[in-house]
């Protein structure tokens, strides 16, 4: 046997941790991206609570710092499917879908973009900015190279013709790469619930009732409207209400659980809103405020007492358009009220729910799945063990969790490859 | 001047987070025309792909002796310019930086031309210190394959049982007769409900049992020495001084509960906190047959009160023993008096449903109002207000159990002195980054977990445990550290062995020493962190600071104030 | 025989009687509630009165009373706030059950309508007082004793001529019914022997006599070997789907009128016309005489049930010019008063508040497929004579005259 090595699936914060610690402990380690970048949805935020720090500034060193690292072999665009073998020799198959350019060739220029004639809505924005299809998905992408978008490609051949390396390939074609592991990492992250279903709230109806991941795209300077927070029609708003747990603590569609990051989510956006534009009014409706972490409740403090975030207790019953495309919230702030309030645009701090496809890709691990589709713990008290010795689990995939908490858990995730790579360990511990 | 200086300077735009503010081009433009200047150009990200791409290629192309980025702050992407040069075999010590994000785009946003005017004065000052860098060549050491864990609660044991498992030897240190901390002292632990003490004896056993852990039971650090890869812990244990050496230090020192003195009643009888409940549930003293009413209260002393945080894990705490009293007395009423309720995550809520299923009560009151506990002929009322339906509600209780929140144990101050590590606001530890090294301290090779470090529950120390082991493991495992060369030397022909820089220093990096033309200042490279503190109080100007030597800085805040262009 | 395994299962589900708040808060989860008050913020009746569906639940979790407030008796039973409700407080429930507690002791709401609880009752014994149920039917109308299909006509022929002054005309659903069933070749059973679906006496907390009147139903029911049973009113729709399995076990199939023609419409055995001054499919579309169509949702078809595109599908062929008024579906604002209790100004202007919906949509017309609903809203128009320019029409008559039945 050779090099002993660990697999991560999931470019994410937790997942490059996980990856960094083993690397720079001197374990040689995969790391499997789905999307074309690593980065994850950190790299989608436009600031982190509770310091205000630039959420792209802090990550793009690390993303770096990951793909360049001697003992790291970054995979993106690539899934996982076949794992067979156990702990210390897992056989893996990964399947290396097609850019259409050659990753060894591109050197990111940019020039196939700028001639493509095609307007494709870009994922990473949220759908709220166009792409051509031959595209990255942001600025700071990790690796710089560009993808076509084969679905959409009109096969034109304009990106072909003025490519100066020749890196376009059409035909290429998928790519399936083996590898022995010892240890895997799962890290694959979540999604935001489409809030379509909540019908009372109207999103996807409604033109100014936004996601709040929407909204951090629209409030990030590199983001689609260079950071103003305007409506549909383009005018910059002048009132702004949050709504917490849309789809999460619900048991309609039998997601009770909490997301833990949305209050202080809506909380760091309506601090970042203030610091835009001081005189917008910003509401924020929430049930019960889960400011837990570390210097939580200081940072909602300051919402209140320095920016003059209004905070509202309760969930609204509905939301109504009206003619001027105001919105009309319906709330009852006590008992013996029910109250409207008037704003120009809904921001909904949907559920944050585990990432599609994570129930084939437990499929393909053997490993258990809970009732929510989070991976299910073999001991509930050691939240980096799945039911599978030598599988181990990070980040928000296993529970919601924050930035740093995801940081931490990648580490920990680490820690127990690291005891199955460097100290022989077998078995997951018998619950101990 | 042997070699003939070729600088290269790069302008970020960072989107429109600098280029939005300053006139980039314009600064391209001004920076063409500064002595030993041969490239300039400008990049929408320096730092991504493409523009490190740009620099290596700048590199080779024209030469370059010197690069000088101007983009945003040094603290975030130094280490990437600097293994850019790197990586074309420039030295890394010959890199730049011009902060022109921060000092200009951000706090001149609202007036451009300045921001623009500061950009270029800022360069021209970076380029006449570029001008002057020397290269410096990065230290190594080995580093001792061992660790120490100080405080052997969850979280300590947790770490110290993985360290050990990544094959390497560690002391584990408890000023305790017993390993367990915190966990012995508990009755059960949600959300499974099981007995404290059955999950601590298997762990307990399997500290106990590794091969490569050593406990050091009643014992208290007393000094700490040493850098990275090589520590020395001074230890009192059982009344003997004994000294480890040790390559990595993790501090899971752990917290305690707030005592309540003065509020609410507190009398440690009927009026008593959480750990005491536990405390008595485990022993089955408790003496049920007078008790009708139990009311748990949130928040005591904690958010505002006494202290300004949220200790996370009160409300699961106060939930999981209204249930367990409620499941067992159906007919005592049980009501949790709450304002926020931390039913965080995916299971917490699902439990905090349990517990209301299973008939416990929660009331919620503003925290503005929050309740107040009185005597009535020898009664316990608990007056409540009712935020939502705005009622006072007086509840007569038999019981009454005070949430308090987590405190930072007494002895961190101490520590903190002894590590040189910092605590926060709150007296916990402060981590090396609030965001991104969660267990990381600002000093290298020492590590952090467990509730030292704020309110956690099990799990999460846990978590942490492992999260700190990994982190302690990496030097560990590769036997060597590497440290900075922005270190400060000593001129001993100028030194006079004053002691002065001595006692400044806050690393304990520099020592005077014996020789024979009688005291000298020696410098332990590997300790100093380069703050200059030593340098700037030498009397004799006998201490040289590497990369911010006297020559570097004169000439980079000449070109402060001599707008016009000098070569 | 049916009828024997019947009367077996039907002591065999037997429920025992409400007896204290704790059991109701258990039954109905209420104790999940987490006073958000999302429920209190859409409830019809607190926009307009004094009313909070989580203040009545916290009351009762603190122990505190809740008995004798007169307000149990005005909830509406709309299911909004269930539909809301994202802990699984099952509200509705929770007052039905208080009622029935309530009942115990004596005490009951104010009825809208005099003693019509009395003769509900007196309706459940059928052999005391020998009704003329089948009164509306006419000669051209093919019914029959025994069958497979059965057209369960509910009050109807009861509230035709309680109400004759509002002009509801509630026989013309049923004769509509009846006629658009023997145009798709199917001779429906009628029951003379039919008594109410006890739905109302259910929902004001009378779970005795609505056993009894259960028990009768499904007996002749059973009786005449019927497989399928169809609906034209939501409420005895609601009440045989999930309240009559509560306590008795049924073999036969249950489909509201709509559900059965949206079914036919796709099977490709219905063909619908645009109706003669209406656009519609095929028809003229920019016809002078185009009218504008909405739909009112009932409660217990929509939220009680979550039957919302079926009639939206029928009326859909018919009316091409179809308009959702601002709330709708599942967000549908009540008729305003339910198990003729407690009907009041709040519930007047719950009336007030779905017309004006319907008028700013344009809408001439608006359908719905519950009698009550219709009953009440007529009510309210009759007494602002020339406020609202618009129609309310029962589904079952709009599709009847498309088809050119009436």
């Amino acid at each position: 046997m050779g090099e002993r090595s660990v697999l991560v699936i999931g470019g994410g914060v937790a997942g490059m941790q996980a990856a960094f610690d083993l690397a720079e402990a001197g374990i040689k380690v995969f790391l499997v991206e789905r999307t074309l970048s690593i980065g994850g949805r950190m790299a989608q935020l436009d600031k982190t609570f509770p310091t205000n720090d630039c959420a792209i500034c802090i990550l793009a060193p690390k993303m770096m710092d990951c793909y360049r690292h001697g003992n790291i072999e970054v995979l993106t665009f690539s899934e996982v499917i076949s794992v067979e073998g156990e702990v210390d020799s897992f056989n893996v198959k990964i399947l290396r879908n097609p850019r259409f350019i050659d990753e060894e060739i591109c050197n990111g220029c940019g020039d196939c973009a700028k001639v493509c004639p095609m307007g494709i809505l870009n994922k990473f924005d949220m759908d709220l900015r166009v792409r051509g299809g031959a595209y990255i998905p942001f600025l700071q992408a990790v690796p710089l190279i560009y993808a076509l978008d084969r679905e959409k490609c009109m096969r034109c051949g304009l990106c072909k013709v003025v490519c100066g390396k020749d890196a376009i390939q059409y035909d290429q074609r998928p790519e399936i790469v083996e590898m022995t592991v010892s240890a895997i990492i799962v890290a694959t992250g979540f999604d935001a619930l489409d809030p379509s279903s909540i019908t009372e709230y109207g999103y996807g109806r409604y033109e100014n009732v936004i996601t709040a991941l929407e909204f951090e795209r629209l409030i990030c300077a590199a983001g689609p409207t260079g950071g103003h927070v305007m409506g549909k029609d383009g005018k910059e708003v002048k009132s702004i209400a949050w709504i917490q747990c849309v789809g999460a603590r619900d048991m309609r569609d039998n997601r009770p659980y909490c997301c833990s990051v949305c209050c202080m989510h809506a909380t760091k956006e309506a601090i970042l809103t203030k610091e835009h534009y001081p005189e917008v009014e910003t509401y924020i409706f929430y049930t019960d405020l889960r400011c837990f972490g570390k210097g939580f409740q200081e940072y909602v403090n300051r919402a209140k007492d320095d920016y003059g975030v209004e905070y509202i207790r309760g969930k609204p019953g509905e939301i109504r358009e009206k003619e001027d495309t105001n919105l009309e919230i319906f709330y009852s702030p006590s008992s013996d009220k029910v109250e409207r309030l008037e704003v120009e645009m809904v921001v909904l701090c949907t559920a944050l729910i585990p990432s599609e496809g994570v129930e084939a890709l437990a499929g393909v691990l053997g490993v258990e799945l809970d009732e929510y589709k989070f991976f299910k713990l073999k001991d509930p008290y050691n939240f980096t063990e799945t039911t599978r010795d030598g599988i181990f689990v990070a980040g928000y995939c296993q529970a919601p969790r924050d930035i740093p908490e995801c940081i931490a858990h990648g580490s920990a995730a680490a820690s127990r490859a690291m005891e199955v790579v460097l100290g022989g360990n077998r078995n997951h511990e018998k619950s101990q | 001047m042997t070699e003939e200086i070729r600088i290269g300077v790069f302008i970020c735009h960072c989107g429109i987070n600098i280029g939005g503010v300053v006139d980039v081009p314009a600064v391209v433009e001004y920076a063409s025309t500064l002595p030993n200047i041969v490239h300039a150009e400008r990049n929408l990200y320096t730092c991504s792909s493409e523009g490190l791409e740009s620099i290596k290629a700048a590199i080779k192309e024209h030469n370059l002796n010197r690069v000088t980025v101007a983009s945003c702050t040094p603290r975030t992407h130094e280490p990437l310019f600097r293994a850019t040069c790197k990586e074309v075999g420039l030295n890394p010590y010959l890199f730049e930086f011009v902060n022109i994000r921060d000092q200009c785009s951000w706090v001149h946003m609202h007036e451009p031309e300045r921001a623009t005017e500061k950009a270029k004065d800022l360069l021209r000052m970076g380029v006449a210190k570029a001008a002057r860098l020397e290269p410096l060549e990065e230290l190594t050491s080995d580093v001792i394959p061992s660790a120490v864990v100080i405080g052997a609660g969850i979280s300590g044991m947790t770490a110290a049982l993985s360290v050990a498992r990544n094959g390497f030897s560690v002391h584990l240190i408890e000023k305790e007769k017993e390993i367990g901390g915190m966990l012995r002292n508990l009755y059960r632990l949600y959300p499974t409900d099981e007995p404290a003490e059955e999950f601590l004896e298997q762990r307990i056993k399997a500290v106990k049992e590794h091969k490569r852990i050593a406990l050091r039971l009643s014992s208290a650090v007393r000094a700490v020495e040493g850098y990275v890869g090589k520590f020395k812990v001074i230890l009192d244990e059982n009344g003997i001084e004994k000294s480890i050496d040790a390559g990595v230090i993790i501090v899971a020192t752990g917290a305690e509960e707030f005592e309540p003195e003065g509020l609410y009643e507190y009398d440690g009888e009927r009026v008593i906190t959480q750990l005491q409940l536990e405390e008595q549930l485990k022993k089955g003293d408790l003496n049920w047959a007078g008790i009708k009413n139990v009311m748990m209260i949130q928040c005591a002393g904690a958010r505002g009160e006494v202290v300004g945080y949220c200790s996370r894990i009160c409300c699961m705490n106060a939930i999981k023993n209204a249930k367990l009293i409620k499941e067992a007395h159906p007919d005592i009423n049980v009501f949790v008096a709450h304002n926020e309720l931390q039913a965080y995550g995916e299971v917490y809520e699902l439990y905090y449903r349990d517990a209301k299923k299973a008939g416990v009560r929660f009331l919620r009151f503003p925290l503005e109002r929050r309740p107040k506990v009185r005597r009535s002929d020898g009664n316990l009322v608990v007056d409540v207000f009712h935020e939502r339906m705005r009622l006072d509600i007086p509840l007569e209780a038999d019981l009454v159990v005070l949430s308090v929140p987590l405190v930072q144990n007494p002895d961190a101050t101490q520590l903190s002195k002894m590590l040189k590590v910092p605590l926060g606001q709150d007296k916990f530890f402060f981590e090396a980054h609030v965001k991104l090294r969660p267990v990381d301290f600002a000093t290298d090779g020492i590590f952090l977990c467990g509730t030292a470090h704020g309110p956690k529950d099990i799990g999460e120390s846990i978590a942490q445990g492992y999260a700190a082991a990994s982190r302690a493991t990496i030097p560990l495992a590769r036997g060597y550290v590497h440290s900075e060369p922005i270190i400060s030397s000593v001129n001993e022909e100028l030194c006079i062995g004053c002691g002065i820089c001595e006692s400044v220093c806050p690393y304990g990096a520099i020592e005077v020493v014996e020789t024979e033309e009688g005291g000298r200042a020696r410098v332990t490279g590997v300790r100093c962190k380069g703050c200059g503190t030593c340098g700037s109080s030498c009397i004799k100007r006998a201490i040289k600071m590497y990369h911010f030597t006297d020559e570097q800085l004169i000439a980079q805040e000449r070109a402060a104030v001599v707008t016009e262009v000098i070569s | 025989m049916k009828s024997e395994k019947f009367i077996k299962t039907a002591v065999k589900r037997e429920k025992e009687n409400v007896s204290v708040i704790s059991d109701i808060i258990n039954r109905t989860k209420a104790y999940y509630c987490v006073e958000c008050g999302k429920c209190t913020s859409a409830c019809p009746l607190s926009r307009f009165g004094d009313y909070s569906p989580d203040r009545m639940v916290e009351r009762a979790l603190l122990g505190l009373s809740v008995k004798p407030d007169l307000r149990i008796w005005s909830c509406l039973t709309c299911n909004r706030c269930k539909e809301l409700c994202t802990y699984g407080v099952q509200y509705p429930e929770f007052i039905r059950e208080l009622r029935s507690l309530a009942l115990e002791e004596r005490e009951r709401g104010i009825c809208a309508h005099g003693e019509i609880f009395s003769v509900m009752k007196l309706l459940a014994l059928p052999h005391e007082n020998p009704q003329k149920r089948l009164y509306w039917l006419s000669e051209e109308m093919k019914v029959q004793e025994k069958g497979d299909i059965l057209y369960f006509t509910g009050c109807l022929p009861y509230f035709d001529i309680v109400f004759r002054d509002l002009e509801v005309h509630t026989v013309e659903i049923a004769r509509s019914t009846v006629k658009i069933l023997n145009k798709l070749g199917i001779a429906p059973v009628v029951m003379n022997d039919e008594v109410c679906c006890g739905h109302d006496l259910f929902w004001s907390g009378d779970t005795g006599t609505f056993k009894r009147l259960a028990y009768i139903n499904i007996q002749n029911i059973m009786s005449r070997g019927v497989k399928k049973v169809i609906f034209s009113c939501p409420e005895g729709y609601r009440t045989f789907k999930l309240d009559y399995p509560e306590f008795f076990d049924l073999d036969f199939e249950l489909i509201h009128i709509s559900e059965f023609l949206s079914e036919r419409i796709e099977e490709g055995k219905l063909e619908l016309k645009p109706l003669p001054g209406l656009r519609g499919r095929g028809a003229e579309p920019h016809s002078r005489t185009d009218e504008t169509v909405t739909y009112h949702d009932p409660c217990r078809l929509g939220r009680h049930l979550g039957v919302y595109d079926a009639p939206r599908r029928v009326i859909t062929e018919i009316a091409r010019n179809f308009v959702e008024m601002a709330s709708t579906r599942e967000n549908s604002l009540c008729c305003g008063t339910s198990g003729w209790t407690n009907c009041d100004s709040f519930c007047e202007e719950i009336r007030r508040e779905r017309l004006r919906e319907c008028i700013n949509t344009g809408a001439k017309i608006m359908i719905t497929s519950c009698p009550k609903c219709l009953i009440h809203f007529k009510c309210h128009m009759s007494n602002r004579k020339g406020e609202y320019d618009i129609e309310i029409v029962p589904f079952e008559v709009f599709v009847a005259r498309a088809m050119g039945l009436v």
